[in-house]
């Protein structure tokens, strides 16, 4: 979908770029790190030719763009940045519809592709269309960005540390939002970013990128099991094990928990718990209450009385949360295991930390 | 209740309406006039009515502000764009040398070349109104913030789109604050046209420092004074509506 072919940037004496070659199939998330200075927001900018390469070729398409005249090539590429850009005299509406007004799309057509996208970015259309970027949190200002460079539902989007500028919960929610919307649309994306957890998080392929060459591309998880270089081991840092768990969801790893019904008897629960320490209770619709221990059943006359309760919010895990999150909780709890619910609070199993464990020692093979 | 802005144009329609009825009421203003001078065998300059001189003023006014305009803006444009950066300094140079040469000595310079009458004067106020509507233009245009051009060039918009979709939209408060500056100097210095024979209101106040009738100097003075304070509110409010920050327009 967009390759890069030996392509340089030099500005004067300074190499900028240096021969890069790069292929970023159709639908994958191509992720552009390194430290400052590394060249890779101007390979991004290069590929919408807001920044013309000295030497070499990028192709789109299999289209050499230095054939395509640049606003055309650029209508058609999606492009988000961190300083979000919207244009404080316009309406949120007419701000996202301004590549559909580019291309000159009918007004009804603009109006329901506006509604359209902001509901896919989680914004209200009553609410938002009206207001005025200065009316906006930077988060919604962000969402707004990303809104905008999907307009015209172009096959490519190019961002450049898209979440950069908000808070680091805010960024967290930006960042699962962009998974979802991206599991959706399946877009060709490249994304400049400085954060190595936001590549891991969101990277289908890892560019790491030194001195304007680039030094590992691979998935994220062989850059941080197999790092090419000293420069990437370093780079990637000691705790690239942990970092490994963030790309690892706990879906595969959910194990049946012994459970018992708040109201079920003592013997019942014995027998659920068998020759294990506890189990977790739950209320007659499988939601998750608390857990019981197996010394203390013998003290008690009815689960409810020998039950510690827990805020199901606090310590329970959705099942597509990572191994990294898991781990997170058992350290911050003290647990060895830790319950999963789904959607609705249901329990459906438990990760323990043997698990978290094992596939650890794996990432460090 | 109507909003601010709404309320400021009606304001400025009904002051405008009792600035022409009151130029228009020739009676009110020898009557007044002759009780501050009794001594004055003539109150009211004869050369023309107060309304004919309010529009010959406004007609030098209006031709040489739109000159200034319509070369100001563009000129201002033209060189904060890449292709005319080079002629910056030459351009903020020589504007500023329009407004420091006085616009009389434009004036005895223009007579021999031009003649007399409507053309030199022009010229002058053009020349002298130029420097504000450049400056702001260029102020105006360079505190876009580079990253909204770098969306708006990124989503595809061609060099003229990203100008008037963005840039003049983002600097119009600017410039108008030139525009208006520009206007209101404009309205004084106009008098000097009736030193060459443009008419204006400056021919009472002219013939009453000649004659030493202070009667003439009041015809013209007040209600050219009138006039700039309209015209700056007129201004201003165009200024306003251009407050495209939805907090703005309602400061």
């Amino acid at each position: 979908m967009i390759k890069l072919e030996q392509v340089t940037k030099k500005y004067g004496a300074t190499v900028a770029v240096n021969g890069l070659s790069l292929e970023v199939n159709e639908g994958e998330v191509c992720v552009l790190i390194g430290p400052s200075g590394c060249g890779k927001t101007t390979t991004l900018r290069m590929i919408n030719r807001l920044i013309e390469p000295t030497s070499g070729r990028i192709l789109v398409n299999g289209k050499d763009t230095s054939q395509v005249k640049p606003e055309q090539l650029r209508r058609s590429i999606g492009y988000a940045i961190q300083s979000v850009g919207l244009f404080p005299h316009l309406t949120v509406a007419t701000n996202i519809a301004t590549v559909p007004e580019l291309l000159h799309w009918d007004k009804t057509r603009i109006a329901r592709r506006v509604e359209e996208l902001l509901t896919l970015v989680g914004l209200s259309p009553a609410e938002y269309a009206g207001k005025y970027p200065s009316q906006l949190s930077g988060g919604e200002a962000q969402r707004i960005g990303v809104a905008r460079a999907l307009a015209a539902d172009p096959p490519i989007l190019l961002m450049d540390e898209p979440f950069g500028a908000v808070d680091p919960l805010t960024r967290e929610r930006l960042q699962a939002q962009f998974v979802a919307i991206q599991q959706e649309l399946k877009k060709t994306v490249i994304l400049v970013t400085h954060d190595l957890d936001e590549a891991i998080r969101l990277a289908d392929l890892i560019a790491i990128m030194a001195a304007g060459k680039l030094v590992q591309y691979d998935t994220p998880e062989t850059t941080l099991s197999r790092p090419a270089s000293k420069f990437v081991h370093d780079f990637v840092g000691s705790d690239r094990a942990l970092k490994r768990l963030s790309r690892i969801s706990v879906e595969s790893f959910i194990k049946s928990a012994p459970t018992v019904t708040i109201n079920a008897s003592i013997k019942q629960a014995e027998a659920a718990i068998g020759s294990r320490r506890s189990a977790w209770v739950v209320d007659d619709k499988g939601q998750l209450l608390g857990w019981i221990d197996r010394t203390d059943l013998s003290q008690v006359s009815s689960i409810s009385e020998g039950m510690v309760t827990l805020e199901s919010k606090d310590i329970a895990l959705w099942q597509n949360a990572t191994l990294r999150e898991a781990l997170s909780r058992m350290l911050g709890q003290g647990f060895k295991s830790i319950p999963v619910v789904d959607e609705d609070t249901k329990l459906i199993g438990e990760v323990t930390l043997g698990d978290v464990e094992a596939a650890t020692a794996e990432a460090e093979e | 209740m109507p909003d601010r802005q709404t309320r400021r144009w009606i304001i400025l329609a009904l002051a405008s309406a009792a600035f022409i009825a009151l130029i228009a009421s020739t009676g009110v203003w020898e009557a007044s006039l002759r009780f501050l001078f009794p001594q004055e065998s003539q109150v009211l300059h004869p050369r023309a009515s107060l309304l004919t001189l309010v529009v010959e003023h406004l007609g030098l006014v209006g031709i040489s502000s739109s000159l200034t305009i319509l070369i100001g803006v563009p000129l201002g444009i033209w060189v904060t764009c890449p292709g005319g950066r080079n002629f910056l300094p030459i351009v903020t140079d020589l504007t500023s040398f329009g407004q420091t040469f006085p616009p009389v000595a434009v004036l005895a310079l223009a007579v021999p070349m031009l003649g007399f009458g409507l053309v030199p004067t022009v010229v002058a106020l053009f020349l002298y109104g130029l420097l504000p509507v450049v400056r702001n233009t260029i102020a105006g245009l360079r505190a876009v913030p580079p990253h909204l051009l770098d969306a708006a060039y990124g989503m595809g918009m061609g060099r003229f789109q990203a100008l008037f979709r963005v840039e003049i939209p983002l600097a119009a408060r600017v410039i108008l604050a030139g525009i208006r500056i520009s206007v209101i100097i404009n309205i004084g210095t106009a008098m000097i046209g009736a030193a060459i024979g443009a008419g204006g209101l400056g021919s009472p106040i002219i013939a009453g420092l000649v004659q030493d009738n202070l009667a003439y100097i009041i015809e013209g003075a007040v209600p050219a004074a009138i006039l700039a304070v309209l015209a700056d509110q007129l201004l201003a409010n165009v200024e306003g509506s251009f407050a495209y920050m939805p907090e703005e327009a309602t400061r």
